[in-house]
Formats: structure tokens, C-alpha cells, sequence
């Protein structure tokens, strides 16, 4: 089984390679997605071993996701998996995501920092995170822990029933909410986050919800 | 006076037009939508008295020029939901390429 990991990067020279070089061993391969950055993420990422395939200009995580994973099924994965590049992740959660996909039990498989207790950022644990959700239940019906997670893992045939359009972050809630509307097998697994940093901030909420409304309407 | 300045105003937007036209700077679609957008408010302008009546007769309390102020900002504003949608195209359209490049330069 051939599972290779996708990895958006945007100036992050500083974690790239560690992150690359933690995943390396563990996955058939590693793709770095360099969406256009102005430092060495690129030349790191190739340094350690994976596969980069560069933005000529900066699109989104969304969109540097989308490439990737077109990128990986077309090298004939049979699971892939979305990591993020800023050393959050630990690839301690990666048995756990995968055990569903590979022992058939699901087509698509999401980390959930809520399903074990952790350091999570009180702004985010009481107010944005519970307000994702609401809006995903009120608007989706879509009954997850953590609708805004980067971690995932799907299956060839799960990612031909959820190509996202979103470039930004709204590809999360759209990834979900496709994900539901076809019926596709969904799993929640535990995982931990490491903050370096309290990523998204409220103002990223609302960027998301507007990105989500206007991307329904241009369809 | 005040439908004539409205006037000299319209015709100081046509002759630009036309301008634009000469100079290649508008295509042929674009001159047409401006050209009946500007000769429909000249043909609005000089029916005010009439407008005034059928306003009236409509049952608003305002007169005409101030509903076809009401008119103008809500036409403005379909104007921005429609550029913003194209925008959003262009964007998804750029993203398409950046990835097919991307993809195909590694390949």
C-alpha cells in the first residue's frame, strides 16, 4: 500500500526539514508543496529527501493541498496524507490516522485535538473552535470535533468525491462538508498539536465563512 | 438647470467613450453596455417631469430623480457582487494554472 504524504509550505525554511526528515521513514514518500516562498523552503525540503513541486505564486494552503494530492494520486498513492509544514504535527499520530483507511473501516480519516486534552490555546478551545463547529452543525449538519484540523488522511477514490475548490483555509470546512454529502465513511482519531504559535486568529474565521458563502455563490 | 448640468455630464461620459473607442482602449461589447448605460440615463434625465408623475402615480412619496438615485446605488451594487464573482473566477482559474504548471514541470 503506497501512502504518501503532502506537506503546503509557505516560508517555512525554519521546521521544513525536520518535518520532512520525521515523515521520511514512515511513508512511502513525501511531497512539499512550496506555495511561492521567499525564503529556502524549497531547497531545505529537497535537501531532506522529499519531493517539491513549486507555486509560481502564492495560492493558499488550500490549493498547494489540491496540487499535491493530484500530484501523489497520480504517482498511483493509495492513501494520502495532509501534514502541515510548521512542525505542529507529530508523526507519533500517524499509525492511529491510518489504521481506519488501511483496514478498510473508512475512506477518510481526521485528527482531532479534542478527542484528547492538550495545551490548546484558551481563545481557540472556548471560542473559535466551539463557533466553527456550530457553524459547520448549523449550516452543514456536519457533527465533528474539530471542523478546522489540517491533519487527514483519504483514499484515492475518497479524493475523486471531495476535490475541493477552496485555495485558503475554507478548504477545511469544504473538504467536510463534501466529504458528508457523499457519504464517504468519516473517522476521528485523537492527535496532538504542538503550538508554537496560536495559529488562526477570528479574523481567519470570518475570512474562512466568507471564502465558504462566495465560493457557493460562484458556483 | 439642473437636467441641463445632468446633461452636459452625460455628454462629457459619451464623448469619453467614443474617446476610449477611438483609441482601442474599450472593445466592442464593453462600448455597447456603456452606450446604452449612458444614453438610458440621458433618456431618464429628460423624462424627469414624466418619471415625476409615474413616481407619483406609483404611489412613492419622493420624486423621480431621487428614486432613480435609489435605483443607481442598487444597480452599483449589483455591479460589485457580479465584479467580486468574476474576481473569484479569475482566482480559481490562476490557482488551475499555477497548479498544472507545478505539477507538470515536476512530472
Amino acid at each position: 500500500m503506497k501512502i504518501i504524504a503532502v506537506v503546503p509550505a509557505w516560508n517555512e525554511a525554519q521546521t521544513i526539514a525536520q518535518v520532512v526528515g520525521q515523515l521520511k521513514p514512515l511513508l512511502d514518500e513525501v511531497v512539499v508543496v512550496d506555495d511561492a516562498s521567499a525564503d529556502d523552503t524549497a531547497r531545505l525540503a529537497a535537501a531532506a529527501g522529499a519531493v517539491v513541486l513549486r507555486h509560481l505564486l502564492n495560492r493558499g494552503q488550500g490549493a498547494a493541498l489540491r496540487t499535491g494530492t493530484r500530484w501523489a494520486f497520480n504517482q498511483d498513492a493509495d492513501i494520502v496524507v495532509h501534514f502541515d509544514a510548521d512542525g505542529q504535527f507529530s508523526v507519533d499520530d500517524l499509525p492511529a490516522l491510518l489504521a481506519p483507511l488501511k483496514a478498510g473501516q473508512a475512506d477518510i480519516v481526521f485528527g482531532s485535538r479534542f478527542l484528547r486534552d492538550n495545551s490548546l490555546p484558551p481563545l481557540k478551545r472556548h471560542l473559535i473552535m466551539p463557533l466553527a463547529r456550530l457553524i459547520n452543525r448549523w449550516l452543514f449538519g456536519i457533527r465533528l470535533t474539530d471542523p478546522q484540523n489540517g491533519l487527514r488522511a483519504f483514499t484515492h477514490e475518497a479524493f475523486t468525491k471531495i476535490i475541493w475548490q477552496e485555495d485558503g483555509m475554507a478548504h477545511c470546512s469544504e473538504i467536510l462538508l463534501l466529504a458528508h454529502r457523499r457519504s464517504l465513511r468519516l473517522k476521528e482519531v485523537p492527535m496532538t498539536v504542538i503550538y508554537h504559535h496560536y495559529g488562526q486568529k477570528l479574523s481567519g474565521g470570518i475570512k474562512i465563512l466568507k471564502d465558504l458563502v462566495v465560493n457557493k455563490l460562484n458556483r | 438647470m439642473q437636467s441641463l448640468i445632468a446633461v452636459i455630464i452625460v455628454a462629457w461620459f459619451l464623448s469619453r467613450l467614443f474617446w476610449q473607442k477611438k483609441k482601442g482602449s474599450v472593445n466592442k461589447s464593453e462600448f455597447v453596455f456603456w452606450l446604452i448605460f449612458w444614453l438610458l440615463a440621458l433618456a431618464l434625465i429628460l423624462s424627469l417631469k414624466w418619471l415625476d408623475q409615474l413616481v407619483a402615480d406609483l404611489g412613492f412619496s419622493s420624486s423621480a430623480i431621487q428614486v432613480l438615485l435609489y435605483l443607481a446605488v442598487a444597480v452599483l451594487i449589483y455591479f460589485i457582487f457580479r465584479i467580486r464573482l468574476r474576481l473569484a473566477k479569475m482566482e480559481k482559474d490562476i490557482s488551475k494554472i499555477v497548479e498544472h504548471l507545478a505539477i507538470t514541470k515536476r512530472d
